[in-house]
């Protein structure tokens, strides 16, 4: 008798262990994450480095590793088809090609993602085999509010967001008929409504660590923020309130892994690093290798392609001390696509000439290597002269600053005192008037105050916020802003578009002296 | 919108990145000789990670 009832206390015991087991499971869980990758596949020495990083094929081939060491989803914080060549000449199909292979489980759209318009967002969420999440963009229904994945037995809820700022970051053509809600109340509203549906809910934003800190503060109930827009490397993951948040810097230089223990539904403990990819010491996916080189023939060629003819050389090499007929070709460009009265460019953004005859893609790229954008924004004719005499302050040493204009002829006396060399200037055709506003199209290197020009700087001192009304910027001062189209791809579409390059030195810029 | 670089107050464009305010504030030349840039919490940031209105950044 006393054998039984022991062997039935054993059973009861090992039933409870089992019971409590079965409702006290521990999960562990690891999240990959990379943002702001911007096409950057391969490695690079950053500046003041010697070190190679990045790499996207030994990235690849670490996150299949990682992966297999325990349960993971790998997510994009966004950011990830537009910026280097190798994204851009595709208009992001070769990232959507390597992300696929690479077997992300989901990304938010980042604001540069719209870069290429709408259409062309339309075709890479169709060509991808994980969904692209937008929970705060209204008006394009391929984006998902959030997706739900189930991982060791717990259901993980990813929400989507994107910055709030978007139509002012691209084109106002590229986000019209888009609304983009706040990214609080967004995340407030999806958080009700999936809180009692999963174990976890983790928002895959593209609002920048700024941004999401405030919202981990507002917003109760997200267990882990996995962020981007910000470019931000956070060496260990920050926590707010009960939010973990993490980023993984930029351009694929490292893997970011968020490794979660989970009991009852609940983390119990996050522990994160940023792995950093150094291709001497990781191996490579072939597969991935595969289509990055593919790519990457593909761009040889491109830039091979002939997209135009230029009935004269096209003076690169004079810019830095005085009109040429390529420097008025490109502010030309610039003002007709901005739409400005004139356009002020620096001559060194110019870096050299174009030959007569066929004209292809590499030779508008080697002459305007820089990634510049087109701004354009209202100056008074006075911080115009400014600008002019800032321009013609270095002629002794052939600076960059050297202007470049369209719309504008002056002239300037190179005896007399810097700051006093420009003399009669004139807007198409007429007196400049000091006190009149006129839209002056530039670069957003001279515009943030490059090789010393001020005047911009100044007028956007004195300019109020703005915001985009019915797919045009209203401001006091900024008039046109394109950060997601780079100056020589406009200049590429013009080359096209015309075919043939007429442009000559026409006396807009005269010594007087 | 006003930021702040070494605490000194700036104003840029919406839509710019570290790197135009780097230039605006002449730090350029520092970075690209090893100088690193970080934000007020002391994570590294890269030059091309955008920027949001009040946002302190030290050049160190």
């Amino acid at each position: 008798m006393k054998k039984f009832q022991r062997f039935l206390f054993c059973c009861l015991f090992l039933f409870c262990l089992y019971i409590s087991n079965a409702y006290s499971q521990q999960q562990e869980i690891r999240i990959l994450h990379l943002n702001d990758f911007h096409g950057f596949t391969a490695a690079y020495k950053a500046f003041g480095s010697d070190e190679m990083l990045g790499g996207i094929s030994s990235l690849a081939w670490l996150a299949d590793r990682l992966r297999k060491e325990k349960p993971a989803l790998f997510l994009a914080a966004g950011d990830m088809i537009q910026g280097n060549n190798w994204a851009n000449l595709f208009k992001g199909k070769s990232v959507i090609e390597l992300m696929n292979e690479m077997g992300f489980d989901a990304m938010v759209v980042g604001n540069h993602e719209f870069d290429f318009g709408q259409n062309v967002l339309k075709e890479r969420i169709s060509e991808a085999k994980f969904p692209f999440l937008g929970a705060n963009v209204e008006g394009l229904d391929e984006l998902k509010p959030y997706l739900i994945k189930e991982l060791e037995g717990l259901k993980i809820a990813i929400v989507g967001i994107v910055t709030e700022d978007t139509p002012i970051l691209t084109h106002p053509d590229n986000v019209k008929g888009l609304k983009f809600l706040s990214p609080v109340e967004t995340v407030e509203k999806y958080t009700k409504e999936l809180r009692d549906r999963v174990d976890i809910i983790i928002v895959l934003s593209h609002i920048g660590l700024n941004a999401d800190m405030m919202l981990a503060n507002k917003v109760k109930g997200i267990d882990v923020i996995v962020g981007g827009h910000s470019h931000t490397k956070t060496g260990r993951h920050m926590i707010i309130g009960k939010t973990i948040i993490v980023q993984a810097w930029e351009h694929a230089i490292v893997l970011g892994v968020l490794d979660l223990k989970v009991k009852d539904g609940k983390i119990i403990e996050a522990g994160s690093h940023l792995e950093e990819i150094k291709p001497k010491l990781l191996k490579k996916s072939d597969a991935v290798s595969s289509i990055v080189e593919k790519y990457s023939k593909m761009i040889d060629a491109i830039m091979r392609d002939v997209i135009g003819e230029t009935e004269a050389d096209l003076d690169g090499e004079n810019v830095r001390v005085r009109e040429t007929n390529l420097g008025n070709l490109i502010a030309d460009i610039m003002r007709q696509t901005s739409g400005a009265d004139l356009a002020i460019i620096n001559g060194g953004m110019i870096r050299t000439s174009i030959k007569k005859g066929k004209v292809k893609v590499d030779d508008i790229y080697s002459a305007l290597p820089f990634d510049n954008y087109i701004v354009a924004m209202k100056l008074t004719g006075k911080q115009i002269k400014e600008t002019l005499e800032h321009g013609v302050s270095a002629l002794e040493e052939k600076a960059g600053r050297f202007p470049q204009v369209s719309g504008i002829t002056f002239s300037y006396s190179r005896s007399a005192e810097k700051g006093s060399r420009i003399k009669d200037i004139f807007v198409d055709g007429k007196p400049m008037e000091p006190d009149r506003d006129y839209v002056v199209a530039t670069s957003d290197f001279l515009a943030a105050g490059g090789d010393g020009y001020r005047a911009f700087g100044e007028a956007i001192r004195v300019s109020n916020d703005f915001s985009v009304i019915g797919g045009t910027i209203k401001s006091n001062n900024l008039v046109y802003t394109d950060p997601g189209k780079w100056l020589r791809d406009v200049v590429v579409d013009y080359v096209k578009a015309k075919n043939k390059i007429l442009s000559s030195v026409e006396g807009r810029i005269k010594e007087i002296d | 919108m006003i930021l702040y670089v070494n605490d000194i107050q700036i104003n840029v464009l919406q839509g710019m990145t570290i790197m135009h305010a780097l230039i605006n504030t002449g730090l350029l030349e520092q970075v690209v000789s090893g100088r690193k840039v970080y934000d007020e919490w002391g994570n590294e940031v890269g030059l091309d990670g955008a920027l949001s209105e009040g946002i302190k950044i030290y050049v160190r």
